[in-house]
């Protein structure tokens, strides 16, 4: 043979060090390349997906979101803040939002039903959904729930279709006071603004209650003044 | 020669199916197999990995260090897994969402490690490429039999398209709950491995 071999061998340290290097940055290098390629057309997808739960939450079929809903932002006080920086874009961060006190409002233009967007936490992992109110801004129309990694056959039962048909009819306010939806264990039994909670499904009960109500609490103000106009218009 | 190369193409679709006889890839042929659309959509995502890990591993295989063999693998399939991932998101988004976690673990599917192991790293690239797309075809050819039988009696559908018409719903019929759950694609595949070394009786024990 003779040749002399490249860095010591095959079974050289050398050589090891120096092909898991070699290896690891073009991995590297392959993935960004592919992340960075495919993201537009992924988060498109994503888009689309939000857009059609929203227009699941007032029954409405796929795709008709872009027809239908008025988008636009509220502060905690209730005033419309922003129409143009895209409320859809909060929805991909909307803890974050809601802690910046900038909170997404989703209009239905022809009948004044309005979608909430929610977000909290499951037993495992984080939970949101939409709520969407009647032109009453009291009752609830529909209600659409999903999950990231609750336990399937239990607490994963809330982003059912079955689960959720309890919600439309059930309202939120008692009286001026804003109560959120009570999700009860053992069953709600027709009482006023409660659900059945999810069989063995406790804590994701517990959090969905949570979020509701905590959710709900941030348009409040906004609620309140509408209701207000609403009134008013109506008596002139 | 030639006949040898094809033989490793055809022989993981019968007579050393990675499922049924080498009894690998179980646990996924349990979860995704509710409904025939992702039990077929990942038989084709585990046949591409397999195939293009076989492929490059074997063009790697003589410069690959013994003593990093395993994480070599290991690198090339979860790069791999990655990137099909990214694009099922991409292009076909419902599907990612109904496989969700099994994308990731296809990395850890024992036929994929298995074939580069016991095939890949000592032979050309060629027979290796044919070997991981016989071997994924064989695995999915038989996620596509439970996917059938359990979507059929399950939820009376194929592909999300009602089969079982109306008139036997009236008339009583009712879907088979326990195919909906994990148990019965055991079942399955138990009935197939059964007919299978019945008609190859070389596979029976003594």
């Amino acid at each position: 043979m003779g040749k002399k071999k490249f860095l010591g061998g095959k079974n050289s340290n050398a050589y090891i060090v120096f092909y898991s290097t070699v290896m690891v940055v073009i991995v590297a290098i392959l993935l960004a390349f592919t992340s960075l390629s495919l993201k537009e057309k992924q988060n498109a997808n994503e888009l689309n997906e939000k857009k059609d739960a929203i227009a699941a939450s007032l029954g409405l079929g796929k795709g008709s979101y872009d027809s239908v809903i008025e988008a636009y932002v509220v502060n905690k006080e209730g005033q419309v803040i922003s129409t143009t920086d895209t409320p859809l874009q909060k929805l991909f961060d909307l803890t974050g939002s809601f802690a910046k006190g900038e909170f997404p409002v989703f209009e239905n233009k022809s009948t004044g039903e309005i979608v909430f967007p929610l977000t909290g936490k499951g037993l495992w992992d984080d939970i949101w959904g939409y709520v969407a109110l009647e032109a009453d801004l009291n009752t609830i129309k529909g209600a659409i729930f999903d999950h990231a990694g609750e336990t399937p056959g239990l607490g994963a039962e809330i982003a059912t279709a079955k689960y959720q048909a309890q919600f439309p009819g059930q309202t939120i306010y008692e009286g001026d006071q804003l109560v959120g939806i009570y999700v009860v264990k053992g069953g709600a039994q027709g009482a006023a603004h409660s659900v059945d909670a999810v069989t063995g499904g406790t804590k994701t009960s517990e959090g969905l209650q949570k979020m509701i109500k905590e959710c709900l609490d941030n348009y409040d103000a906004f609620l309140k003044a509408r209701k207000a106009n609403v009134v008013t218009e109506n008596a002139e | 020669m030639k006949n040898k190369t094809f033989q490793s193409l055809t022989n993981p679709l019968a007579k050393n199916n990675p499922v049924l006889v080498q009894i690998l890839g179980i646990c996924s042929a349990l979860a995704v197999t509710t409904q025939l659309k992702p039990a077929l959509v990942m038989g084709l995502s585990v046949t591409a990995v397999c195939a293009f890990s076989n492929l490059v591993l074997s063009l790697l295989r003589n410069g690959i260090p013994d003593r990093i063999r395993i994480i070599v693998q290991l690198v090339v399939i979860a790069a791999l897994v990655t990137i099909v991932n990214d694009i099922l998101k991409a292009y076909v988004y419902d599907v990612s969402k109904q496989l969700s976690v099994y994308v990731g673990l296809i990395i850890t599917n024992c036929i994929i490690m298995g074939r580069v192991e016991a095939f890949a790293l000592s032979n050309k690239p060629l027979p290796s490429l044919l070997d991981g797309i016989g071997n994924g075809l064989g695995y999915g050819a038989v996620l596509v039999i439970i996917g059938f039988v359990r979507e059929l009696f399950g939820n009376g559908s194929l592909f999300g398209y009602q089969i079982i018409p109306e008139c036997f719903y009236e008339a009583g019929y009712v879907n088979n709950g326990l195919m909906l759950f994990p148990p019965a694609a055991l079942i399955i595949v138990g009935i197939i491995i059964w007919v299978h070394r019945t008609t190859n009786k070389d596979l029976q024990e003594k």
